[in-house]
């Protein structure tokens, strides 16, 4: 499946570039986020609970960053798994700037399997544009507040 | 003697009412998870989420912690048991060895990988999640046509092409015909993979007697006796120490004629922790690990004149197998190559088969079991060469239909076909449609810029299975007719029913035969303890070939009856018939019940007579049968939203004799329901890296009671000469004929666009771009 879409921060790309990489934010901002610990440079552990149609369960992921080129472009790479599945994912993040502002582009391919794919891959679409959106909103929130 | 009634009224060809349905529509029937034994354990299975992937390891530790887990038992624990029989056998078939547990890979999503072991079935369930497995995901292939590119991720290491089998079929000289043509049309045409979708899923429960050394299991299954010969195998326990019953069983259509990985693991794990164990089902597990169906991809060519005459037909079937031969997998192709002439005369054909391995779950026999797809595509080919040179569909089948006189007709394929009147069906089909005012209709709805269609399909089918060197295991069917000492009457048949109703239908012929009351009868079937060998209920053949060995069985007994008779009434000149054995001479008479008494006690034996009434018989057909007939359908699809409304359902087949109407229609309606369900609704879909996105039945579409029409039903009636009491069989007719008609309709009416084909199922968002684009896919 394939997921792109932009949407805009409230902060110049430097600080932006930093916040998509700093796991306090991350952790805060990922829905259903349980913990997210850094393991080495630019490599996190994570899990989270994930709803998807009439599943839920935990996930227990890795999320990599490469090709990191500050601050115009990070590529993330995620891997993980749970008793409702897999999932495999690997984007592009562009940040430009606009106004003041940082938009942030992402286009990427996300693959599941299990019993998220037999299932949920119907909502699957519309589901990750939701927690996307819920990132964003909560990324742009600590944007401004901190 | 007592004074005795003959009973003159017979119960063949008239509608009764099923025996079997009180027990079914009031929930007392018995299915496999309605059994319920002491210290009965409940197994729940782990199976792979990945397509294609190496397992580096087993932890089952976490599982066997769980509180209420008895065991775990993984593909090291199983070596020495199975493999999952395949019964199938094709000149140079690679056969890959399929253990009941995986071994150190997987090869479709739901590969059973973990078995576990517990008190209750929630545990069970539980556990499952506890078990860690280290897979390393490998490139998978779900798309046969994919899985014959050079490079392709091999499914099965050794065989890096994905080529199970190739197989190859000619007759006449197909060169010529194609040069001679003054028509060619060619179409690629999909067959798309479906799921069976029992109303009951599968199940199994195992009782292992260690005392007695003898092992039960009980199993939604369509073939008791076949499992019985070969899970004895798989188990390594001799066969008369296992006994396989058949419950009540929900439904099958192919999909329980097979032998799974579960049938022989649960004998295992019964024999393992010595008691009685359980595994039912669930519906998402049925999706990924019980057979799907079809999977074809067909590019077809068709030879014609411009008068109308079929000269010849090419075809190269791609079957998409899975990533394992199931019981029949790659035979099921095979039966569409047989078909592909389908009932007309042209005698010039070449078919190729290359069977192919894919990271899915595997295919086999579902309702029709290649005969669907072949009519599909014959019917879909004859349509279009019609449109080509501007002919009336119904003329083109007309003028290249078998003719009556022609049988028995020897199809190039190399089938006998029996007997049959094609114009006859087809002419009633067009009578009871009104096909010309239809015709009208169709010109004024398309003036008011309505898309109506008229589809036509005819069809032949290839039923009762079979005459026993053209099957895999035998394909006779054995009888015992048994007259208790009160006269009541207990047939035992090895066809194994699972709601066809042979227990009206055979209740049926025992009573006109032996002038019993429906009530005197009862049918026994589905336990190898119980009934002698048999093969089973699939190929539309329990009631052509277990109906005709029952049948024998019942001359043989009718000769017993008359011997006692004798013997009771003192005469040699006495006659047997509506339940009386009358002197000749005398006109005295004595009952069945009274004779039934006598032979049992035994008193008076016949000369050269055994004691009792027991008659077995196991009869080999010497032919298949070949039913056909005639379907129309009337469409009209919206151009807004892109739906098919079924206007009209017009559905006339000959079955040969009928025993029982209501049933008959009965098997035409779910047939024809389970036609529309691919015609229109049905597609089980895996992604490009084998995940089966269509998982449950929120996202497979099977008809609902709203989404079938009424169904207009008629009948021509052509004996066969096969069986004495002339029945051809019907489970599948209504699958077979549906689906080309429903599609034949819709391209009918979506022609003045310039659609000449769709591939099913005709979705409402297919039809609506095609209405959109101008006819373009």
């Amino acid at each position: 499946m394939r997921i792109s879409g932009a949407y805009t921060l409230p902060a110049d790309p430097e600080r932006a570039y930093t916040l998509l990489q700093d796991p306090e934010a991350l952790a805060a901002s990922m829905p259903g986020c349980r913990e997210l610990v850094r393991t080495a440079e630019d490599e996190y552990e994570m899990k989270m609970n994930l709803v998807i149609s009439s599943i839920q369960g935990l996930f227990a992921g890795k999320i990599r960053v490469a090709d990191k080129e500050f601050p115009a472009r990070f590529r993330l790479i995620v891997e993980g798994d749970g008793k409702i599945g897999f999932m495999k994912g690997e984007g592009v993040l562009t940040l430009s700037p606009v106004d003041g502002a940082t938009e942030v582009r992402y286009d990427g391919e996300v693959q599941v399997g299990g019993m998220i794919a037999g299932v949920g891959q119907r909502l699957l679409d519309a589901t990750a544009k939701y927690l996307i959106k819920r990132f964003f909103e909560k990324m742009r929130e600590w944007a401004c507040h901190e | 003697m007592a004074t005795t009634i003959t009973k003159t009224e017979t119960l063949v060809g008239k509608r009764i009412r099923r025996k079997e349905d009180p027990r079914l529509i009031t929930g007392t029937a018995t299915y496999v998870d309605d059994i319920q034994m002491p210290g009965m354990h409940y197994a729940a299975i782990l199976r792979s989420p990945h397509a294609a992937a190496r397992i580096r390891s087993i932890r089952v530790g976490p599982a066997l912690e769980h509180p209420g887990v008895v065991a775990v038992f993984t593909g090291k624990d199983v070596e020495g048991i199975g493999p999952v029989p395949c019964g199938a056998s094709l000149p140079g078939l690679r056969v890959p060895y399929h253990s009941v547990l995986a071994r150190d890979r997987v090869y479709f999503v739901g590969h059973p990988v973990a078995v576990v072991v517990a008190r209750d079935r929630y545990i069970a369930r539980d556990a499952v999640d506890r078990i860690e497995v280290d897979y390393e995901p490998l490139p998978a292939v779900s798309d046969p046509e994919k899985a014959l590119e050079p490079g392709a991720p091999a499914v099965h290491p050794e065989w890096p092409d994905n080529i199970a089998f190739t197989y190859h079929q000619e007759a006449g000289d197909v060169d010529k015909a194609f040069a001679e043509a003054e028509v060619v049309v060619k179409q690629r045409i999909v067959s798309q993979r479906l799921i069976p979708t029992a109303l009951e899923t599968r199940g199994v429960v195992a009782d292992w007697r260690s005392g007695e050394r003898s092992l039960t299991i009980y199993s939604s299954t369509q073939i008791p006796h076949l499992m019985r010969t070969l899970v004895a195998q798989a188990l390594g326990l001799p066969e008369n120490r296992l006994r396989v019953v058949a419950p009540e069983v929900g439904g099958g259509f192919g999909s329980k004629l097979n032998v799974y990985a579960e049938e022989i693991l649960m004998g295992f794990v019964a024999m393992k922790i010595g008691k009685p164990i359980k595994w039912i089902e669930s519906r998402r597990e049925n999706f990924l690990c019980t057979i799907h169906g079809r999977g074809h991809v067909d590019y077809f060519e068709i030879a014609g004149k411009r008068d109308g005459t079929i000269l010849g037909l090419k075809l190269k079937l791609i079957q998409d197998l899975g990533a394992y031969h199931q019981l029949l997998t790659p035979a099921i192709p095979t039966l569409s190559v047989l078909m592909m002439p389908g009932i007309y005369r042209f005698r010039n054909i070449r078919a190729d088969i290359i069977g192919v391995f894919t990271n899915c779950v595997p295919t086999d026999a579902y309702r029709g079991a290649g005969r669907p797809e072949a009519t599909h595509g014959i019917e879909r080919m004859v349509d279009m060469l019609a449109a080509e040179i501007g002919m009336d569909p119904a003329e083109i089948r007309f003028k290249n239909f078998v003719r009556p006189e022609e049988f028995p007709y020897e199809t190039p394929t190399g089938l006998s076909y029996d007997t049959g009147n094609y114009a006859g069906a087809l002419e009633k089909a067009l009578e009871v449609a009104g096909y010309r005012q239809l015709r009208e209709e169709q010109k004024k709805a398309r003036q008011e810029g309505r898309l109506m269609g008229i589809g036509i399909s005819t069809y032949g089918e290839i039923c009762a299975f079979g005459p026993s060197p053209a099957t895999p295991a035998g394909g006779w069917e054995s009888a015992t007719v048994r007259v208790e000492p009160t006269g009541k009457v207990t047939v035992l048949t090895g066809a194994s029913p699972h709601g066809q109703g042979e227990e009206t239908t055979f209740a049926q012929i025992v009573c006109d035969e032996l002038g019993v009351d429906m009530d005197d009868v009862v049918v026994q079937h589905g336990d190898t303890a119980v009934v002698p060998y048999g093969i089973g209920t699939f190929g539309s053949r329990a009631t052509a070939v277990g109906g005709t060995a029952v049948y024998y069985a019942l001359q043989a007994l009718k000769e017993k009856i008359k011997k006692f008779g004798a013997t009771l009434l003192e005469s040699d000149d006495v006659s047997f018939s509506g339940g009386v054995c009358v002197c000749n001479q005398t006109g005295r008479s004595v009952s069945l019940a009274e004779i039934a008494a006598a032979s049992y006690r035994a008193a008076k034996l016949p000369p050269g007579t055994e004691p009792g009434l027991v008659s077995t018989y196991f009869w080999e057909p010497p032919n298949f049968t070949f039913p056909f007939g005639a379907h129309i359908v009337v469409t009209e699809v919206d151009r807004e939203t892109g739906a098919v409304e079924i206007k009209r359902y017009v559905a006339v087949d000959d079955c040969g004799k009928v025993i029982n109407p209501m049933l008959v229609d009965g098997q035409v309606h779910g047939g024809v329901a389970q036609g529309l369900g691919q015609a229109l609704y049905e597609q089980a879909v895996y992604d490009e890296n084998g995940q089966l996105v269509t998982g449950e039945l929120t996202d497979y579409a099977i008809p609902k009671a709203t989404m079938v029409p009424r169904i207009e039903t008629a009948h021509t009636e052509t004996p066969t000469p096969v069986n004495p009491l002339g029945i051809k069989g019907v489970g599948e007719a209504g699958t077979i004929a549906c689906s080309p008609a429903v599609v034949n309709s819709v391209v009918d009416a979506l022609s003045p666009l310039g659609v000449r084909h769709i591939d099913m199922p005709l979705t409402p968002e297919k039809l609506w771009r095609l209405i959109h684009k101008g006819g373009q896919a």
